[in-house]
């Protein structure tokens, strides 16, 4: 039972901050497909950089892990930029733009992770081998019955999510700018008579939309696989789109949805092992939490308010 | 130079303008490819003249036994036919305003029934088994497109996160039955299937060569024929393309949009089922458990590379399927990871998605040249050729 717990939100936490990525850039008004793209390759630049520093700072040395994260929030920020290019300075198609970036960066990954294991340690494998991250219990907390579980075994990443989309949260509801970021995205033309650059403030919205999911990449980099390897595109990127959309566009039910995702993924698993079942079997289990977004998807759909201007070019001219 | 951009922009703005806009990506991503080979220190020329001779274009140096360039060629066709019927597929949705992220899913999905159901049935002729799966191709694929129209139109739900969630589902099951009831031991993918049932006639000798033919090649063909039929003479196609352009407007005008988006959602899923079938009881001939085909999405670049076209698909697929099946003799004769193949794509997927705002610029171009031109002397712009292609577009 407290095994569900803890494996559930070092899954859902990594989700959420890629949700609230997403979120961003839909607020301002870019439709945000790109989100497994950005955790990707943020993913690999954490990891690369791990990968760079593990022989200078010692094997096992866990601010290697901090860097890591660092790494990959630019890196994910500097990816951003090309469908911020393609969307907002070149008004392409934003879903297409969203896919094409999706499929660039598995192919990007995949070549630049051999060409740099190659030109590292001499083999072209294709994926990084990371450090296990220390883990830590909080004293009192994780001793309480029922929940405690979420309180056990916590990655310092997960405090980080925390930290981190509190503050985000206070930036988007209770600023200037996040109001202004949340106007862009249902009416620019107001925004752009009020005196504001609805330009920059979108490119902003995109670019904290790969950080924030390049964070979410690598923690999953460190937490679930334990490497970096073209098996990071597992469609989380996409489950947290769902979880966005499930959760209305707003941070709190976001927050509750990927809960949701984490404990079905985590209690399908532990219900598969607690029934005594051949491994082979784990496959279905697996399929869980897809299948759970489709059927919350077909009765939460219905009533959503997506961004008004989502999904539009912003253009000056027009009114 | 600047004369040189009145010539783009005049290409641009014209008649062919799609077709100027396809041929200007695959240029930048040549050049693309090629400065990023010339980092890794390899030549460019040699490096596309191989991926050349890794599809039968050009004759290699030297050749294994029972094989040579007709090989190579038709190797190259066995891998296109399921492309251009993926490319088909996403095309037929995408009329339609839908982005059928789906077609792996399908693709996997089709190909998995039509082998338990007939590629493990050892007692069909080839006359009956060959039809059956395209049949199963064409339910399995259209019954899974179907479904996601139904949620798309019932429960609002983006077809983009559907079509994904779909895909994995998909995945997971047809893994799962794959290792628990038809996995080979010796590869840990599913039992080949039997030849009756295959689309692809393997081990024919023509002269001395050993070749496979991909019968599925005149099927993929004559579904472009058809498709392009579709959008250019029948209602149907109309009314999918109307909904696409404008949903509220074709809906006061009294299309139905929600039949509309069924249909073209079972269509490009009925398609996806072929190219299913085609690719796993014609090119690879087993299923490897748990990974989606790359096909599904690399057809998303060919459909935009072919800018929307059925017939342009086909030579956009050609275009794709080079880099894609000469990746390996390239990589094998200059030693450069197979991966490049892919990347290629992706560049050519984002110069081909580019292509809208390259039409603008060029419309820009030819407007300012033709004030500039009646700022000159009013009286003869108006029949100078520059305004009147810009009036035209």
């Amino acid at each position: 039972m407290n095994k569900v717990f803890t494996d559930g939100l070092s899954f859902a936490l990594p989700l959420l901050i890629m949700a609230v990525g997403a979120l961003y850039s839909e607020k301002s008004g870019v439709t945000n497909l790109a989100i497994e793209g950005f955790q990707g390759v943020g993913a690999f630049f954490g990891a690369l950089a791990a990968t760079l520093l593990a022989p200078l700072m010692g094997n096992g040395n866990q601010m290697i892990i901090y860097i890591a994260i660092l790494c990959a929030a630019v890196g994910g920020a500097l990816f951003s930029c090309i469908h911020g290019l393609l969307c907002i300075r070149f008004r392409a198609n934003q879903v297409i733009s969203g896919v094409v970036i999706n499929i660039l960066s598995v192919a990007l990954t995949a070549f630049f992770t051999s060409a740099a294991n190659t030109a590292i340690n001499g083999t072209a494998s294709n994926k990084f081998v990371l450090d296990v991250s220390a883990r830590f219990s909080i004293p009192l907390l994780s001793q309480i019955p029922w929940i405690g579980g979420l309180f056990t075994n916590m990655y310092p990443f997960e405090i980080i999510i925390i930290v981190l989309v509190i503050i985000l949260w206070y930036l988007l509801n209770r600023t200037r700018f996040g109001m202004r970021l949340r106007a862009c995205g249902e009416n620019p033309q107001a925004v752009d008579a009020a005196g504001a650059n609805v330009i920059r403030i979108r490119w902003t919205a995109v670019m904290i939309s790969g950080a924030l999911s390049g964070i979410g990449g690598i923690c999953f980099a460190y937490s679930l696989i334990g490497n970096f390897s073209p098996s990071i595109y597992q469609g989380f990127g996409y489950l947290a789109i769902a979880a966005m959309i499930f959760g209305n566009w707003s941070i709190g039910p976001t927050t509750l949805a990927c809960l949701v995702f984490g404990l079905a993924k985590s209690g399908g698993l532990q219900l598969c092992i607690a029934a005594g079942l051949p491994s082979n079997y784990t496959d279905l289990f697996l399929m869980l939490p897809y299948v759970l977004t489709l059927l919350l998807l077909v009765f939460f759909s219905k009533k959503n308010h997506p961004p008004k201007a989502a999904g539009e070019p912003w253009d000056k001219s027009k009114r | 130079m600047k004369k040189k951009n009145i010539f783009l922009a005049r290409r641009l703005t014209g008649r062919y303008a799609s077709l100027w806009v396809s041929v200007i990506a695959i240029l930048l991503t040549i050049v693309t490819a090629s400065i990023l080979l010339l980092i890794m220190g390899k030549n460019p020329l040699t490096a596309f003249a191989s991926f050349l001779q890794g599809c039968g274009f050009l004759a290699k140096e030297n050749y294994g036994g029972g094989s040579g360039q007709l090989t190579d060629m038709l190797d190259f066709l066995n891998y296109l036919t399921p492309l251009i019927l993926a490319s088909l597929a996403f095309i037929t949705a995408f009329k339609a305003g839908l982005f059928n992220i789906g077609i792996s899913g399908q693709m996997l999905l089709a190909g998995f029934t039509a082998t338990v159901l007939v590629g493990y049935n050892k007692a069909l002729s080839p006359f009956i088994a060959k039809p059956l799966v395209l049949l199963i191709g064409l339910i399995v694929g259209g019954l899974t497109g179907v479904l996601v129209g139904y949620l798309k139109y019932r429960f609002n739900i983006h077809e983009v996160v559907s079509t994904i969630m779909i895909n994995y589902i998909i995945s997971y099951l047809t893994g799962f039955f794959i290792n628990n009831y038809h996995v080979d031991m010796m590869t840990r993918n599913s039992k080949v299937c039997t030849p009756e049932a295959r689309l692809t006639l393997t081990n024919v000798m023509i002269g001395d060569m050993k070749c496979k033919i991909p019968l599925g090649l005149i099927i993929a063909i004559l579904i472009a024929l058809l498709v392009s039929f579709l959008f250019r003479k029948t209602v149907l196609g109309f009314e999918i393309k109307a909904v696409g352009q404008n949903r509220r407007c074709s809906e006061y005008s009294g299309i139905r949009v929600s039949r509309t988006i069924l249909i073209s959602m079972g269509l490009s899923g009925a398609i996806a089922g072929l190219a299913g079938v085609a690719y796993y009881l014609g090119y690879t001939n087993t299923i490897i458990p748990k990974s989606l085909p790359s096909m599904g999405y690399d057809s998303i670049s060919v459909a935009l590379l072919g800018s929307g076209s059925p017939i342009g698909s086909i030579f956009a697929a050609a275009v794709v399927s080079v880099f894609q099946q000469g990746s390996n003799y390239m990589s094998s004769s200059l030693g450069v990871a197979k991966e490049i193949a892919s990347l290629i794509t992706g560049i050519l997927l984002l110069f081909a998605s580019c292509g809208n705002y390259m039409k603008y610029l060029a419309g820009r171009t030819m407007q300012q040249t033709s004030e500039i031109a009646s700022q000159g002397s009013s009286r003869t712009a108006p029949a100078s050729p520059e305004s009147k292609e810009a009036k035209t577009k």
